[in-house]
């Protein structure tokens, strides 16, 4: 526990930065759209007759001029992108600075194994991310209520469970990197965090690619479908949940094999 | 007989490349025991096999009568260790990484934190990173022996240390003596060996080649031998017998000859040097 809450010490200021960064483009967005809601709503039968654009960002699906589905094609996209990379940089350091930043050696010196430390610290990473959904959530909540509009509530939260799924998958895949690497690989995670937005978008569009559905935790994640169906895919839901545990488990067994740095 | 430090046949590679070869040394309750050879010589990959970092391929490594590599958690609450270049996390204060070891330990340390605190004195408000190499050292041995340890493994302890904060430290390890904690001290000061170890170990090219007390390896038969033969000095340091050195004298007709007993630094640097006989 002692670990934990020096994990939560430690990554005060990234969380705080995080949180209220991605938290306040997300209520500014909001802001926008009220005064520039008679311009979107002109544009909206523009936006959905793009094709295969539309198609991608999710606008054949929804009218942009509506709060619900200005939320989902266009703050939802921020959120996303914003939370993936946030998992992304915590996931890829929680492990590796020790070894960065030469403190290794002081903390494997103290009376914690290391199935604690990793365990420890992934709980950690995984307490970071909720207290960021529910900052951001916080900012999306007070900007809508300043609008005066609120996309479906049950979609809402769904959306929001589906995102935590996301970064916990992405911040998972990033936490075994961390313990592969002697070394922060933050350029490498945050183009994995990018790569994988990508691969959404590529097989929404492209024939004959819909397979990285599987791959991708952005598709089952996408506000457009879980605005329109309601909630997301049970199936890709449960592949996500399998690639976090998977990729947690790997973690602690690389990271107890291995010779660490000073 | 239950020892502090029992090391056997440890073997060590980092994939090809050479780290410690079959180093077996038991280091007995109570003692202080020196650690020398020079860079590079396995003292550190001896030492991070101790603590747990390493993975070794082959030997056995007991601490206080656990095995070291799977009793982690339970033996570092009675093992302190001082690294040669203690590392903390920069952004936090001196007295919250005092007391988050103290923390990790499950122990009430503050008294004996409070003392030495003071007698280092350690600067408790400021941050990591606004301390030199000599201070981040004294916090590094509050953090090492708060805790009141059975067993201190010290990687050069001195280094960056003044004078008098050598002699506090000093005074220190021989207080925890007192009451049996027994001491590996890795060290390249000589004289602090011979002044505070009663035995010690020699290392060399990832192989040990002498284990005995101090006052045996200081009492070696090693001679510095300073030859004069027409017009020209050489000088060489002689393992074998008198009588072999009387021989190759007679045989290569010096002119003029001063055998000497080596100094310090000089016998062990003997050690160091390769194709010393083991």
């Amino acid at each position: 526990m002692i670990l934990w809450k020096h994990e939560l010490r430690m990554n005060k200021k990234v969380l705080l930065f995080w949180s209220f960064g991605v938290g306040i483009i997300c209520f500014g967005c909001l802001l926008l759209f009220e005064s520039l809601a008679d311009t979107i709503a002109q544009m909206a039968g523009f936006y959905a007759s793009l094709g295969m654009f539309a198609k991608a960002f999710g606008m054949d699906r929804l009218n942009i001029g509506t709060v619900e589905g200005f939320y989902a094609t266009e703050i939802a996209m921020v959120f996303s992108i914003g939370g993936a990379m946030f998992a992304a940089q915590i996931g890829a350091s929680l492990l590796a600075k020790e070894e960065e930043g030469h403190t290794g050696e002081f903390l494997h010196t103290l009376p914690f194994t290391r199935t604690a430390v990793v365990g420890w610290k992934y709980l950690a990473m995984l307490a970071m991310l909720l207290v960021f959904q529910m900052i951001c959530m916080l900012w999306e909540l007070a900007g809508m209520a300043l609008i005066g509009g609120m996309p479906n509530l049950k979609s809402y939260v769904w959306y929001h469970a589906a995102q935590i799924l996301l970064q916990f998958e992405v911040g998972s895949i990033c936490f075994l990197i961390s313990a592969i690497s002697r070394k922060k690989q933050l350029g490498g995670v945050f183009s994995l965090a990018v790569f994988l937005y990508l691969a959404d978008m590529l097989c929404r569009v492209i024939p004959g690619i819909e397979w990285l559905k599987y791959v991708t935790p952005y598709y089952f994640s996408n506000a457009a479908d879980i605005f329109t169906k309601g909630k997301p895919d049970a199936v890709l839901a449960a592949v996500c949940c399998a690639v976090t545990v998977l990729t947690g488990i790997g973690a602690l067994v690389v990271y107890k094999r291995r010779d660490l740095a000073s | 007989m239950e020892y502090a430090v029992d090391i056997n046949h440890l073997t060590k590679f980092y994939g090809k490349h050479r780290g410690i070869k079959d180093i077996s040394l038991q280091v007995e309750k109570g003692d202080i025991f020196g650690f020398l050879g020079p860079n590079g010589a396995g003292k550190s990959t001896t030492i991070r096999s101790m603590l747990g970092f390493l993975r070794y391929q082959e030997g056995s490594i007991r601490l206080l009568g656990m095995d070291a590599s799977t009793q982690h958690r339970d033996l570092m609450r009675r093992v302190g260790y001082m690294p040669s270049e203690p590392f903390f996390y920069p952004d936090m204060k001196v007295k919250d990484v005092i007391s988050f070891a103290a923390g990790a330990q499950g122990k009430d340390c503050k008294k004996m934190s409070h003392r030495m605190c003071e007698m280092f004195e350690v600067e408790q408000e400021k941050r990591i990173r606004e301390l030199s190499l000599g201070n981040r050292k004294k916090v590094s041995i509050v953090c090492a022996m708060q805790h009141e340890p059975e067993l201190l493994i010290l990687d050069e302890p001195t280094s960056g240390l003044d004078p008098l904060m050598q002699d506090a430290f000093f005074h220190l390890l021989l207080e925890y003596k007192e009451k049996g904690t027994t001491c590996f001290l890795s060290s390249h000061v000589l004289s602090e060996v011979k002044r505070y170890c009663q035995n010690a170990a020699i290392i060399r090219e990832g192989e040990l080649i002498r284990v005995d007390s101090v006052e045996n390896l200081s009492r070696s038969r090693v001679r510095r031998v300073r030859v004069w033969k027409n017009g020209k000095e050489e000088h060489f340091s002689w393992y074998q017998s008198a009588q072999e050195l009387i021989h190759k004298l007679e045989e290569e007709k010096v002119d003029d000859v001063l055998i000497e007993e080596p100094s310090l630094d000089e016998l062990f640097s003997a050690y160091y040097e390769k194709g010393t006989e083991k």
